[in-house]
């Protein structure tokens, strides 16, 4: 017994899996790791594809250029996620856990890692019973030393995404980190580490607040990782060989597999327990001694609470998947995607923000017209410099200075002051509405109508 | 330990929320320390306010720690 962190902890020594739902797993580390190790390193219009330039204030995504306005697709995403995350856990319970949660994914990389250096789970117990000697001390020093790495790589692939990742390899060759970036490939290692090679199932059950309030999210027809007791039980080791009924024993033998090799140290047995995360590694371990014994495989299984009660069949399970529930979630989550999809294919590239200088309110200028003055931003969010022409309409007469089309640099933004002016004739005195339109020269259909105020002396 | 996470951790997901929140509406170029500009560079007045945000929390979170106990639990005296 160790007392760590929360509660006295038995340590966990999961033993290694194979089979259906491992491959799956691993498949999904896989993905995912590809994914974030390999996608800064991908470019795109002669930049990093996906690079979050938190000191300019703007996400490049592939094509795309956001700034902090297009928080609305930020939320969406969020929203998009959160549904997600119901949607999955309705269906089948804590799949996001068991399959793509960075912890889990982190884990079973560090585990695996520790496997190949420290040998299967009764190697690693004899390891940790033996008093510390010159072989413990270099296998241990392997162990931590490959995780170190591990993870500073993780750290330094985060930080490659505020970052541009080449120049952080030019100060990594050189050692001439900022400051910062040195401090949160530190930050980001460290946390790995802590997170995916010491406190491992600890974070699901004490620090995940997901794990806390999953439980809500199911329902009788939410297929969940689960043990037969009509099947299984009484319980009880034999030979190979005897139908279990003749000799009075369920199909359970009893061997402990499923325990050890369940990554949060829990007996399925005994039922659905909160720190199960649904990583079916009990799944497949059973089914192998199921296999070995000649019985059915499927001692433990995805199936629901009502399928176990009144004994239904695959077809019924699933014609259940498809009740009310589950199909709201889909028809908001579908209609989000729509929305997030409309939204980025109609998102205007250009965009301008209409200021009103407070310091004159009107004067009159040459010619007898009276003038008003405004600041007007103009960003261009595309990644090629564009030209832009200004005009003004509303009012009887109005005329825009200047009159020359200015140019906006790539993804950049530019303050114009403009000045508007019209016969003193055309508006009333106080308060008239006045449109300023800007539109890109090299294509019609990128324009900004921007409706504001013009102040008539009394 | 058990203490200190509890402090440190929830504190730690909110101060990453109001992060995001407050440094997407708020240019950290456009604040102003004592009556002048932050002269720091960007990423160090996100990593400060971030620091910040996550002290403010922990604050927070003590209290709630503290305030959970009984009277008897904070003095030290015997209940009974």
């Amino acid at each position: 017994m160790e007392d760590t962190l929360y509660a006295v902890r038995q340590k966990v020594y999961p033993r290694a899996v194979t089979g259906r739902f491992a491959t799956w797993r691993w498949i999904l580390v896989w993905a995912t790791q590809l994914l974030f190790y390999g996608l800064c390193w991908v470019p795109w219009n002669g930049r990093q594809a996906l690079l979050l330039d938190v000191v300019e204030r703007k996400f490049y995504i592939f094509g795309w250029v956001f700034w902090p306005q297009d928080v609305f697709f930020l939320a969406i995403l969020l929203i998009i996620s959160a549904y997600s995350l119901f949607f999955f856990t309705a269906v089948a319970g804590r799949l996001w856990c068991g399959y793509s949660c960075p912890q889990t994914v982190y884990t079973e990389i560090f585990m695996w890692i520790e496997e190949k250096i420290e040998g299967n789970r009764s190697q690693r117990m004899k390891l940790d019973q033996s008093p510390m000697s010159a072989r413990k001390l270099a296998i241990k020093a392997a162990k931590f030393g490959t995780w170190g790495l591990l993870s500073l790589w993780t750290g330094f692939t985060l930080v490659g995404y505020f970052t541009p990742i080449h120049e952080l390899v030019h100060e990594a060759a050189t050692f001439s980190f900022g400051p910062w970036e040195l401090f949160w490939i530190c930050f980001y290692g460290g946390f790995t580490y802590l997170f995916a090679g010491v406190m491992r199932e600890q974070v699901c059950k004490y620090m995940c607040p997901y794990a806390r309030f999953q439980g809500v999210m199911f329902d009788p027809d939410t297929l969940v990782i689960t043990y037969d007791p009509e099947r299984g039980e009484p319980r009880g080791p034999r030979k190979k060989g005897p139908d279990p009924k003749s000799i009075g024993k369920g199909d359970c033998v009893d061997c402990g597999i499923c325990v050890q090799v369940c990554p949060t140290g829990i007996d399925i047995r005994n039922g659905m327990q909160y720190e199960c995360i649904g990583c079916a590694a009990c799944i497949d371990a059973c089914d192998q001694v199921m296999e070995k014994m000649s019985y059915p495989k499927g001692l433990i299984r995805y199936t629901t609470e009502n399928a176990m009660k009144r004994h239904w069949g695959r077809k019924e399970i699933v014609g259940h998947v498809m009740r009310p529930r589950i199909l709201i979630y889909a028809g908001v989550l579908v209609a989000l995607c729509m929305a997030l999809v409309w939204g980025l294919a109609t998102r205007s590239t250009l965009r301008v923000d209409v200021i009103k200088d407070r310091s004159t309110l009107s004067r009159e200028v040459e010619g007898g017209l009276i003038a008003n003055v405004y600041n007007l931003q103009v960003m261009n969010m595309t990644e090629k410099p564009r030209r832009f022409a200004l005009s003004a309409s509303g009012l009887d007469g109005v005329q825009v200075s200047p009159s020359q089309p200015f140019e906006v640099d790539a993804a950049g933004l530019k303050s114009v002051t403009i000045e508007v002016a019209v016969p003193p004739e055309s508006g009333k005195p106080g308060s008239n509405t006045v449109y300023i339109e800007v539109k890109a020269l090299d294509d019609e259909t990128v324009s900004v109508r921007e409706k504001t105020a013009f102040l008539m002396p009394r | 330990m058990f203490k200190l996470i509890q402090i440190f951790w929830p504190s730690f997901l909110v101060a990453g929320v109001a992060e995001i929140v407050f440094f997407t509406v708020i240019n950290p170029q456009e604040l102003y320390l004592f009556g002048e500009t932050v002269h720091f560079s960007s990423i160090a007045t996100y990593s400060i306010g971030f620091f910040g945000f996550w002290l403010v929390c922990a604050g927070s979170s003590l209290l709630t720690i503290f305030f959970q106990q009984t009277a008897d639990e904070v003095n030290r005296t015997d209940p009974s």
